[in-house]
Formats: C-alpha cells, structure tokens, sequence
C-alpha cells in the first residue's frame, strides 16, 4: 500500500501528515460489491414440510388399522376432492376457468377445520393425479398443500392417488 | 440542424475561480488539486459488501441455481436448512449435482417397484451416513436436541429440524405430480421420511 509523504514546508521541516493511498482499497470493495450483486439469489426460498406416507403400488392394499377419519384431497387436472375416510363423504370442487377454484378448496378445509372430527388435529393427505392426457403439475399439489398449511393442518402427509385413506370412486 | 455558437464552457465561461484561484508555477501560488473525500464513500461500501456476505453466509449454500428451474410459489415462509438436495429440472433429475436420470425416462418406465433405482441407490447410501452421524452426534446441538425432540414427538420448529432422514426437494413449478411420486416413494424407500418442498414467496 502507498503513503504520499507530505512536502516539507517553506521552513524546512517535514510535514507529519501522512495520505493513504485508499484508491486500490476503493477499486477492490467496488469489484466485490460489484460480483456479489450479480451473482446474489434475491428470491425468498422457503419450504413446505411433508411427511411421505400412504401405501404405494408395492402394497396391494390400502392400510385400513387406522381408526381416525383422515382428510383426504385428491388434486386432479380439472377438480378437486376433498373425501373423509370412514365417513366417506366427498366434496368436488371443479376447475374455476384456467385454474383451480383455490378459493372455494380453502372454505371448504377450513370448514373441515371447524368440524368436530379436526378440531384439535392438524393431519392432512394430499394426493396428485396425472395422466399424459391430463397432466397435474407440481405447481398445483404444492398450492394445495400451501393451502392446508394455512387453513392449519399443518402436518402435511403427501401420497400416491391409490394410497388416499379417502378416494372417490369414479 | 443548423449550426449554432457553442455554449458556455467549463473553465471559460464559467471560470470556477474559487477552485482555480491561483494557477500557475511560481513557488508563491497554492497548489490547484482539489481532494475528493471519499470516507464516506468507502463507509458505504464497506456496509454494502458486509450485508451482501452475509446474505450469501445465510442462503447460498442451501440450494443451487439450476437454469430453467422455476420453483412453485407458495405463502409460506418456514426457512430452509441444510440437507441433501434432489433437484428436478424439466430434463433431469438430479441428486447432489450429479446426474441421476432423465425426467423423460422415468416417466417412461412403468415398473412394479415404483421407485427409482438410481436415486434409491444413492439416497440410500446418504441415509445411512447421516444416520451414522446422528448416532455419534456429529451435528449442532440445536439439531441434536431436534433429534431427541422429534423421538418423543415433540414438534420440530423451521429450520431445526433434525438431519435424519430429512431431504430438500427443489423442482420445478411444471414438473409432473407422477414423478413428484416416484420421488417422494424412492425417498421414503430410502428412509427419508420428512421431506422439504422449496418455494418461492409470493
């Protein structure tokens, strides 16, 4: 690093004030400051926690010992069910336009939420349904899921379709 | 355009005399530099590069940039933390940076096991690991504490979740649900029981 020495003064003596040289030290902070706006992720990641659960093509069965009504929703590419397992009450909510009636799925969660079987419970299985004709997108499962995060049932458990406690039959 | 008569001029029309009040060489008359003081300047970018370091400090090891790859908006603000990272593009499928499958492959392939081999080999691997490293306590003690937490039941909070049989997914918003599934089951095959989804905030 530089230091310009002060000219000595008309009586000869030299000065003591000393100038550090902070240009080299300004270049270096503007080109770190430079590359870390650059390259710096401004988006918020934050994350959606889901307990894989349900059965999958290798049992033959759905599990049947569980004696708690589950609430079970089925996201398919143009509606959406909500069943209760043992009760086997169902609910379809079909596509609102383009999208998914994200509205009328979070009433009807939240009105599951009030009722006395989920009260003081907060587990939920979500399921996606896709075919190549009628493709469901991850977008979509994780809207559901975020959904039922809000509406409270925040232990998420996510399954294949044929593993839902409560599937409607079609 | 026509042609007009220059305007005024630094130095000419305008003569800035307080800056230049006494130019010339002879050993009487005041030097002409005029110093910038750029103290403020460097305190600004010296705030500047600590903030941004510590952004980097706190997020940028936990996921990687992947190009194409648009995660799936959701309200949720749970944070993040640090565990293996299964990335789904709209061609590949990864598991750590390296290369597992393709996406159009494992769509393809309808076998009875439901899972990918690939992936289940290499998570299987990571899961026993941790594991491992759980059993001898080589983690923080908030996590280990999560650990005990989590065998007695009690709820974990965001982002101290403990490290066993815990994995990030970062996919993309379009990935089709049937290979979200094959993943979830390959995970959870694999013994990663507590999988964490990564969104974008609205």
């Amino acid at each position: 690093m530089g230091a310009a020495v002060g000219t000595e003064s008309s009586g000869g003596r030299k000065s003591v004030n000393l100038e550090l040289n902070i240009v080299p030290f300004i270049d270096v902070m503007s080109c770190l400051a430079a590359f870390l706006l650059i390259t710096a992720v401004w988006v918020n990641i934050a994350e959606i926690n889901i307990q894989p659960k349900g059965k999958n093509r290798d049992l033959t069965q759905v599990q049947q010992d569980d004696e708690h009504v589950t609430l079970s929703v089925l996201v398919q590419a143009d509606r959406i069910w909500v069943g209760l397992s043992r009760v086997n009450e169902f609910q379809e909510i079909p596509k609102k336009g383009d999208q998914q009636d994200w509205e009328k799925f979070e009433t009807t969660l939240k009105e599951h939420k009030a009722s006395a079987f989920f009260a003081d419970r907060s587990d939920i299985e979500v399921a996606g349904e896709s075919t190549t004709q009628s493709p469901v997108t991850y977008q979509d499962v994780i809207h559901a899921m975020d959904v039922a995060v809000k509406v409270g049932f925040i232990d998420v458990g996510l399954t294949d379709p044929a593993g839902l406690a409560a599937r409607p039959q079609m | 355009m026509p042609v007009t008569p220059a305007g005024p001029r630094l130095y000419h029309s305008i003569r800035f005399k307080q800056l230049v009040k006494h130019t010339g060489s002879s050993a009487s008359s005041r030097a002409s530099n005029v110093s910038m003081n750029l103290v403020p300047f460097v305190d600004m970018m010296t705030i500047l590069v600590t903030f941004l370091l510590m952004v980097f400090a706190a997020e940028g090891q936990l996921l990687q940039a992947q190009k194409g790859l648009e995660l799936p908006i959701a309200e949720s603000r749970d944070t993040l933390q640090q565990a293996p990272v299964i990335i789904v593009t709209k061609t590949e499928i990864t598991y750590q940076g390296q290369l597992v499958a393709t996406t159009d492959s494992v769509l393809k392939d309808d076998s009875p096991t439901f899972k990918i081999d690939a992936l289940y080999e290499r998570l299987d691997a990571a899961a026993k690991k941790i594991k491992e490293d759980v059993g001898l306590g080589k983690m923080p003690k908030e996590l280990a504490k999560a650990c005990e937490d989590a065998k007695q039941n009690i709820r974990p909070q965001p982002g101290k979740i403990c490290p066993d049989g815990l994995a990030i997914l970062q996919a993309d918003e379009a990935t089709d649900v049937r290979l979200i599934n094959k993943i979830v089951n390959t995970a959870k095959a694999a013994g990663f029981d507590n999988l964490l989804f990564a969104v974008k905030n609205k």
